[in-house]
């Protein structure tokens, strides 16, 4: 047994783990293991079904908002009541000015998740597309990470031509960058 | 720190305590305030749907959590954009869920406190409590409940 480089001491709390990515129906599409021993080893087929739960477990926490879910459903409907009363033009205008103060907040499911091996960060797309980044508790600016990697899709995985819409994800381009970018955050 | 609603889930899997904190002000002007905090011990409508709802979430993530962390691995908290819940699990597979707003920090310690002072206290210690806590038998006891929501409010 080697003992591992020193940057790998240094660093070895501060390490991106995985990245998944969960198309708008629970399935799959996406699934790389950026450092060993940060996640247990599970088969494809594993991935598959945590990926099928975490949909579900997702549009569960959507749900479970504490505060009052009632009161967002009774502002939907007053604000449609505003909006279709008055015609034409006037009519957006109620709703937009109403709106503005009213308009219930859109539901949010589950964004980070803490255990204390990992933590999982959330980003749902506004095509329902899920990106689940794992990485150590003590690992900082995940948002900004998250960010980038979404860039990195849309850049090379939404402009590949070749690309067909909620498939498992293919694209040499956008797997070289991606692992070029993780490695940077490992290292640095 | 803002404390919604507070579960205990026993080893059946059943919701033996359910208790909830809501801020009436926090929603909007259509309910009807009637004081800073009401405390609705008797369960909402729908709460016991949501108990039923909480409880497929936690333990389907604690399932995913193990199995990717691994078996010592344990589940602790999750926060959307509304609400964080944090999650305890005893060694004896009692669960305990409690739902603040977002700011607050890891409530693991908290939720410790409340089994070995509260729980272990005021129900195990109970002569007349049961064993098993079939419908929330025996956790409804006076000291436990009043003790609960004096160490709830002491946070908030």
């Amino acid at each position: 047994m080697t003992p591992p480089p020193a940057h790998c001491i240094l660093n070895f709390n501060k390490t991106v783990f995985a990245l998944i990515i969960i198309n708008k129906a629970g399935g799959l599409i996406y699934n790389r293991t950026f450092h060993e021993g940060g996640l247990n080893k599970i088969s494809t087929n594993d991935y598959l079904v945590l990926a099928g739960t975490f949909h579900g477990v997702h549009a569960i926490t959507a749900r479970l908002n504490p505060l009052s879910p009632s009161t967002t459903t009774s502002h939907r409907t007053s604000i449609s009541s505003t909006a279709t009363a008055p015609a034409g033009g006037a009519a957006s205008a109620v709703g937009g000015g109403g709106g503005m103060l009213t308009r219930p907040e859109a539901p949010s499911g589950l964004e980070v998740l803490e255990t204390e091996n990992f933590r999982m960060q959330c980003f749902t797309t506004l095509t329902g597309v899920k990106f689940l980044l794992f990485a150590d508790t003590t690992q900082t600016n995940v948002d900004l990470a998250m960010r980038r990697v979404y860039d990195l899709y849309t850049d090379y995985v939404m402009k590949n031509p070749f690309y067909q819409l909620e498939m498992p994800v293919r694209c040499d381009m956008f797997d070289r960058k991606l692992g070029s970018y993780i490695r940077e955050i490992n290292n640095r | 720190m803002v404390v919604y609603s507070f579960y205990i889930f026993d080893r059946h899997t059943e919701c033996i305590y359910a208790k909830t904190w809501l801020p009436t002000s926090a929603s909007s002007a259509d309910t009807t305030t009637t004081g800073a905090l009401t405390t609705t011990s008797a369960p909402r409508a729908t709460s016991s749907d949501d108990a039923k709802l909480i409880f497929g979430t936690v333990f389907s993530l604690r399932n995913m959590v193990r199995k990717l962390g691994g078996d010592d691995d344990a589940f602790v908290s999750y926060r959307t954009a509304h609400y964080k819940l944090h999650f305890y699990e005893t060694a004896s597979s009692l669960r305990l869920v409690m739902l603040t707003d977002t700011a607050t920090l890891s409530m693991r310690n908290v939720l410790h406190q409340i089994y070995i002072n509260l729980w272990v206290e005021y129900v195990v210690k109970n002569p007349l409590s049961p064993v098993e806590h079939k419908g929330g038998a025996g956790v409804r006891n006076e000291l436990f409940e009043l003790a609960l929501d004096q160490f709830i409010r002491s946070l908030m």
